[in-house]
């Protein structure tokens, strides 16, 4: 018995190896390895940092994409909503703990922050579904994709230069959260912040999972991504369903940029990079698909990484697009493909 | 008022009314009247008249066949950078480049709408700004050919200082843009944009086939934008990558968008008042940088939620019909299909 459950598992692993998916992650596992052999430790972290936070706002903008049909140009702001949050709220705490070297906040203070720019980009999310989203959705619902992806051009434009009206053009960082000697891993430095980021990248995609997966409120998000009408005759209320959605991704991209304050100071258009990002990743993995989101995200990382390592920096722009376009020729759909067709259908 | 008139046949050869003709001598006589007559008023109007004409060929392809170009801004560079660099390194004569511009841009648009148009439209709107994004990349990456952010100094096609000479060709180029887009509207491939734009599903039940005209469509939108490009580089005589940048489309997009989508001279005639009280706004309120394109964006969002059809639905709905006959002929002259 326990043998035949062995073998049925074993010719499922067998059949998605086979498949392209299962060949496209396995490949990109063994080219990280020979990179790694090939270039020293540092390109795995780097790839795996980059990855764990590009898979956030990668995350949010597959969100928002499957159940809202929103096609989401602004979500890097949200980004950048997150750092700005995290430099006003930070700097008041690291002062604090200058004079106060032994308080609890040395410790908490970057969760603290980071928490923060969690609520305040989950406001600012609500508040652009409240006053913008639902405003067009009530009026007219023809040609859906199209327009609100125009909206969401025009909230881009609008959040990027308010930031630069009331908050300066200038860097705002920080040098890191957390100081001391960065941790040693078979002779591979890593700087304790970038250690913080992958593992509060990786609690979130997890706890993320779990919450789709498990809880009725996570079903309900995922019941109006395959089918808004059905999920209306269920007794989902779409309204509120959608200002969670909404809520959800805002925070994540915030998440990611305010545990990424150190690498990108906020400014007015910190969140373009992550943007594109994210659009990479979200095309490459199929339009909508959550999941496929975490694993694409490492690929884009590791294409950027190596990119970065055998070409040259600001190639990266170059040949992860060029990539993307030859994928969109032969897979419209993306690698994983994707079981919410309502973006393609409209 | 009468049809067979030789004026209004010239009028209704070049899909102009009345009203639209005396906007046009407007536009013409304005680099004398008094305020306008300085050089730097007349620069923002030739950019004003740059970004009516590029709304124009914009609009062509987002209005009539509903698919947004986001990489229209790279496309204009694409051309831009290929007049220029003819003239540069085999002395190509520039309104001889400028063509040679439009002809690379309509190759990628070819090659653009080829790949992406047998899909929807949210895909041309990515694939087309990936291009872009790939295209700026490459124009700062290959300094040896476009000496990268530095700028490539390109030659001017007039041996003047003054900047009346390229306004008065931008003039003329936008009224080729819009008379070019206006036949091809007017012509049964129009017919056959309009019904894809309105119901790709009904337009293929009744024989046409999209992705040909898509293709077409995509093609000509691009090579106009080729062309303008051969006149950004030419007339401001230095090609940074950053012309190609995507705030730049947005621009376009903005300005388009606000004058009414599918009328394509909605965004001509608002070009002009717009980027000049833009202009205005960012050159007397400089303590409040940013100001300008915040306005931009609560625009644009406003206009596509209250008021999608723009300022071309407004003046069809509250001014296209008035009960005097004179009126009536000045704004829609005699031609059928305003009627």
């Amino acid at each position: 018995m326990v043998e035949q459950a062995e073998k049925h598992l074993w010719a499922r692993l067998l059949a998605w190896c086979r498949s392209l998916a299962g060949a496209t992650v396995i490949g990109t596992i063994v080219i990280a390895l020979i990179v790694t052999v090939d270039r020293g430790g540092y390109v795995l972290v780097n790839t795996i940092v980059t990855g764990g936070m590009t898979a956030l706002v990668a995350m949010g903008l597959a969100l928002t994409l499957g159940v809202l049909n929103i096609p989401m140009f602004a979500h890097g702001e949200y980004f950048m909503i997150g750092s700005l949050t995290a430099y006003y709220v930070f700097t008041p705490i690291k002062t604090y703990m200058e004079t106060h070297p032994e308080s609890i906040l040395a410790l908490w203070g970057p969760l603290v922050t980071i928490i923060a720019a969690m609520l305040v980009g989950a406001v600012a999310g609500v508040v652009s579904e409240v006053l913008v989203f639902r405003q067009l959705r009530q009026r007219s619902r023809e040609n859906w994709v199209m327009n609100s992806f125009l909206l969401t051009v025009g909230l881009s434009v609008l959040m990027i230069n308010a930031h630069q009206l009331f908050f300066g053009a200038d860097f705002k960082g920080i040098t890191g959260y957390f100081s001391g000697m960065p941790i040693n891993i078979m002779d591979v430095y890593i700087s304790k912040d970038r250690a913080i980021a992958f593992l509060l990248a990786a609690v979130v995609v997890t706890g993320f999972w779990l919450f789709m997966t498990y809880t009725r409120t996570g079903r309900a998000i995922r019941a109006v991504s395959q089918d808004e009408t059905g999920a209306l005759i269920v007794g989902i209320g779409l309204n509120g369903i959608m200002m969670l959605t909404m809520a959800l991704s805002c925070a994540l991209a915030a998440i990611a940029g305010a545990s990424l304050l150190f690498m990108y100071p906020a400014y007015p258009s910190v969140g373009l990079e992550p943007l594109y990002m994210a659009w990479f990743v979200v095309i490459l993995s199929g339009l909508g698909n959550v999941l496929g989101a975490v694993m694409g995200a490492f690929m884009v990382a590791l294409l950027k990484v190596m990119t970065v390592e055998y070409i040259g920096s600001g190639w990266d722009f170059v040949v992860p697009s060029a990539l993307i376009i030859v994928i969109l020729i032969f897979r419209p759909s993306g690698i994983f493909g994707s079981e919410v067709r309502g973006v393609l259908d409209k | 008022m009468d049809p067979k008139n030789p004026i209004n046949k010239l009028l209704d050869l070049l899909c102009f009314t009345p009203a639209g003709l005396l906007a046009l001598v407007v536009l013409l006589v304005l680099p004398v009247v008094p305020p306008f007559n300085q050089e730097y008023l007349i620069r923002w109007l030739i950019s004003a008249g740059l970004i009516a004409s590029l709304s124009i060929g914009f609009d062509f392809t987002a209005g009539l066949i509903n698919i947004v170009n986001f990489g229209y801004a790279a496309i204009m560079g694409l051309g831009g950078y290929t007049s220029a660099i003819l003239a540069d390194r085999l002395g190509l004569n520039p309104w001889f480049g400028m063509f040679m511009g439009a002809l690379t841009a309509a190759i990628l648009g070819l090659i653009i709408g080829a790949i992406t148009l047998r899909l929807r439209g949210i895909f041309a709107a990515c694939l087309a700004w990936f291009f872009g994004l790939a295209l700026m990349g490459l124009a700062t990456k290959m300094v040896w050919l476009t000496r990268g952010p530095l700028g490539m100094r390109v030659e001017r096609l007039f041996d003047t200082a003054s900047n009346v000479p390229y306004y008065y060709l931008i003039l003329a180029m936008m009224v080729t843009v819009y008379v070019i887009c206006k036949w091809v509207k007017r012509s049964r491939m129009g017919m056959a944009f309009n019904a894809i734009g309105q119901n790709m599903e009904a337009a293929r039940t009744s024989g046409i086939n999209p992705v040909f005209y898509r293709v077409s469509n995509f093609v000509l939108s691009c090579a106009l934008a080729g062309w303008l490009g051969g006149f950004y580089a030419h007339f401001y005589g230095i090609l940074t990558p950053d012309m190609m940048h995507t705030s730049k489309t947005v621009e376009i997009l903005a300005v388009a968008y606000i004058g009414g989508r599918g009328s394509l001279w909605g965004g001509a005639a608002i070009a002009f008042p717009f980027i000049l009280t833009m202009e205005l706004v960012r050159s007397s309120l400089s303590n409040l940088p940013g100001l300008h394109l915040v306005i931009y964006g609560i625009l644009l969002i406003v206009v596509m939620i209250y008021y999608p059809g723009g300022f071309a639905a407004f003046f069809d709905t509250h001014l296209r019909k008035p009960k005097n006959k004179v009126v009536n002929y000045f704004i829609n002259g005699t031609a059928m299909e305003n009627r």
